[in-house]
């Protein structure tokens, strides 16, 4: 029996079609293979359940913010009739939302830019220079990893006081990058270690020097650790509300998320006026991950590959 | 290619300045800060433990730990148990794998923001979702009010952090299953051992490398816990949603208390090393059982 068991299931696995053979057997095999076929499909109907209950509250999100006015919607699963715009109409001016896009996206950039360079430059020279200062060096940046934005946020907000950098860019930017540098440095050097430095060593005989071998040759070798690192900057900085709550107070710095919370934490709103200011506040990084969805999954996925 | 020392410094320096500047002299400040009677972000006078006795005795303070832990515990259990089951099936499932991760890792993308105020909607006594979903299906009598009754408050915030990176750490275990070598799957199904006898002699070995990950992201994640409780609850009821994190906020930035702010900080900071060096110990250890 068991020699049988096994036997069916080698057949299933490696997809031959077992011969027929006019016994008990093949019927018997080809009861199991229905049975796995129907449980395959069972298992996916189930799962495709599972993810419909999970997007019910976004769905639900879009529907209830396309109602009207102020009145409590009946049936908040249902798309409602008419459809009407003009709560996010508010929202939109409420939020001054082009400009908090915008003060995003500048923050976004300068983060990403100065944390990609600032990072692989370092993490090249912490592999490219085996002692046992730089060995420290990068214990101290991965130890970074696991401390938490509240234990150096009230200092923090003293030395940006200090620096005079307390509502700018510059200072939001700056903390930004220092916050993810332990993950940028710990990454980089990770891809790098995996890249023969041969390719450098044929540059430096070629007469290159140290900017223009890093320039030409290594910055170009890191592009997909870069493309996932960027990724993960703007997931990091889009959906942040700590920073910019603590270091950001002029109304015209506002970044997205401090845009919901400063024009909902300020009104009494109905849900049908609250929810539009939600829509507008997630509808960025929906585009991005719809767009760049391989990227995303790529670079959640990075640290389980070894 | 290695690179000279003087060139390595330089290299170096700018990555090592920025962290210094606003990481590691924070850092250090902050533990300064913890032993004086500073208010504001000015001076203050040292007064040894004060601040600490202080903090051991503070309710608030004992709750939020107390919170803090509980509700690490349940998010890192649940979440990686689903996970572990979505990614299972979706390994096996190859055509509705990439819509069902998409699917679950939608609410990922949101700000804590807004999640927080959309979830106070869905958990709305006054005509929300959830309760007349409850209502419709006739089981008015089991509706708490969510996030008002302090038994169930916690909870229910937990299970929004549940629903929102439940996708991420699936995504996290099905890489790791597809990067297994497919050989060794197969030749487990050959021996018979197919379903939940596989997932335990086999996979579940295999996936050592991603349960590590996941494990330590979401107890990090979840030790960190402010922006939920901040928006939807602000602590209350009765303390059963205050968190560390938000005790810290609290303090410093709403009523000014730096020395006492940066006191629960290094609390939560120490909280986190004792943690996280307990688990990687277990966690390496175990992988080198498995190996």
């Amino acid at each position: 029996m068991t020699a049988f068991i096994s036997q069916g299931t080698a057949s299933d696995v490696v997809g031959r079609t077992p011969t027929p053979r006019p016994s008990v057997r093949g019927s018997r095999l080809r009861t199991r293979r229905l049975r796995s076929r129907a449980s395959t499909v069972i298992a996916s109907v189930i799962l495709l359940a599972f993810t419909a209950v999970v997007l019910t509250p976004i769905w639900v999100l879009v529907m209830v913010s396309l109602h009207h006015g102020t009145s409590s919607p009946s049936n908040p699963f249902a798309l409602p009739a008419p459809i009407d715009f003009q709560n996010y109409i508010n929202a939109f001016q409420n939020m001054h939302y082009l400009r908090s896009v915008g003060n995003t996206l500048i923050i976004t950039l300068a983060t990403a830019v100065i944390t990609v360079f600032a990072a692989s430059l370092a993490a090249w020279g912490i592999v490219r220079h085996t002692r046992r200062w730089t060995r420290t060096l990068y214990q101290i940046f991965v130890s970074g990893l696991t401390i938490p934005i509240f234990v150096v946020l009230t200092p923090l907000y003293e030395v940006m006081q200090k620096l005079h950098l307390l509502d700018s860019y510059i200072g939001i930017v700056l903390a930004y990058t220092a916050t993810i540098m332990p993950f940028a440095v710990f990454f980089f050097a990770g891809f790098l270690r995996t890249v023969p430095p041969e390719l450098e060593e044929a540059a430096a005989v070629d007469g290159a020097g140290l900017i223009r071998t890093y320039w030409k040759i290594v910055f170009p070798l890191l592009r997909p650790a870069t493309a996932t690192l960027a990724i993960f900057v703007i997931l990091q900085v889009w959906n942040d509300l700590i920073l910019p709550l603590v270091l950001l107070s002029s109304d015209d710095k506002q970044t997205v998320t401090l845009a919901v919370y400063a024009t909902i934490g300020t009104h009494s709103m109905s849900p049908e006026q609250l929810l539009p200011t939600l829509v507008l506040g997630v509808l960025p990084l929906f585009i991005v991950f719809l767009a760049l969805q391989r990227y995303v999954v790529a670079g959640i996925a990075v640290g389980a590959g070894k | 290619m290695q690179i000279r020392g003087r060139s390595a410094m330089v290299l170096i320096a700018p990555a090592a300045l920025i962290f210094a500047v606003f990481v590691i002299y924070p850092l250090i400040r902050g533990v300064q800060l913890s032993f004086t009677d500073a208010i504001g972000p000015s001076g203050g006078n040292f007064v040894g433990l004060k601040n600490y006795m202080h903090a051991l005795s503070d309710p608030t303070v004992l709750h939020a730990l107390f919170n803090t832990i509980v509700y690490t515990a349940v998010v890192v259990v649940v979440q990686n148990g689903l996970a572990l089951f979505v990614a299972f099936w979706l390994f096996k499932l190859e055509r509705v794998r990439n819509f069902v991760r998409a699917g679950l890792l939608l609410p990922a993308m949101m700000a804590f923001v807004a999640v927080g105020y959309l979830w106070s909607y869905m958990y709305s006594p006054l005509g929300g979702p959830i309760d007349s979903v409850m209502d419709a299906l006739g089981l008015h009598w089991l509706e708490p009010i969510w996030l008002g009754d302090p038994h169930t408050a916690l909870m229910s915030i937990a299970a929004i952090y549940i629903w929102m990176f439940l996708g991420y750490t699936a995504t996290i275990y099905l890489a790791n299953y597809m990067a297994i070598d497919p050989a060794l799957i197969e030749a487990a199904n050959l021996d018979g051992a197919s379903g939940w006898r596989r997932f335990w002699n086999v996979d579940w070995r295999l996936l050592a490398p991603s349960f590590t990950i996941n494990i330590t992201l979401s107890v990090i994640g979840s030790l960190r816990v402010f922006d939920l409780p901040f928006i939807m609850t602000q602590g209350a009821p009765e303390d059963a949603t205050q968190t560390l994190s938000l005790v810290i906020y609290n303090n410093s930035f709403a009523n000014y208390q730096f020395a006492y702010g940066t006191t629960l900080a290094v609390l939560l900071l120490v909280l986190t090393i004792v943690v996280g060096v307990t688990q990687a110990t277990l966690l390496r250890r175990r992988e080198a059982d498995l190996a």
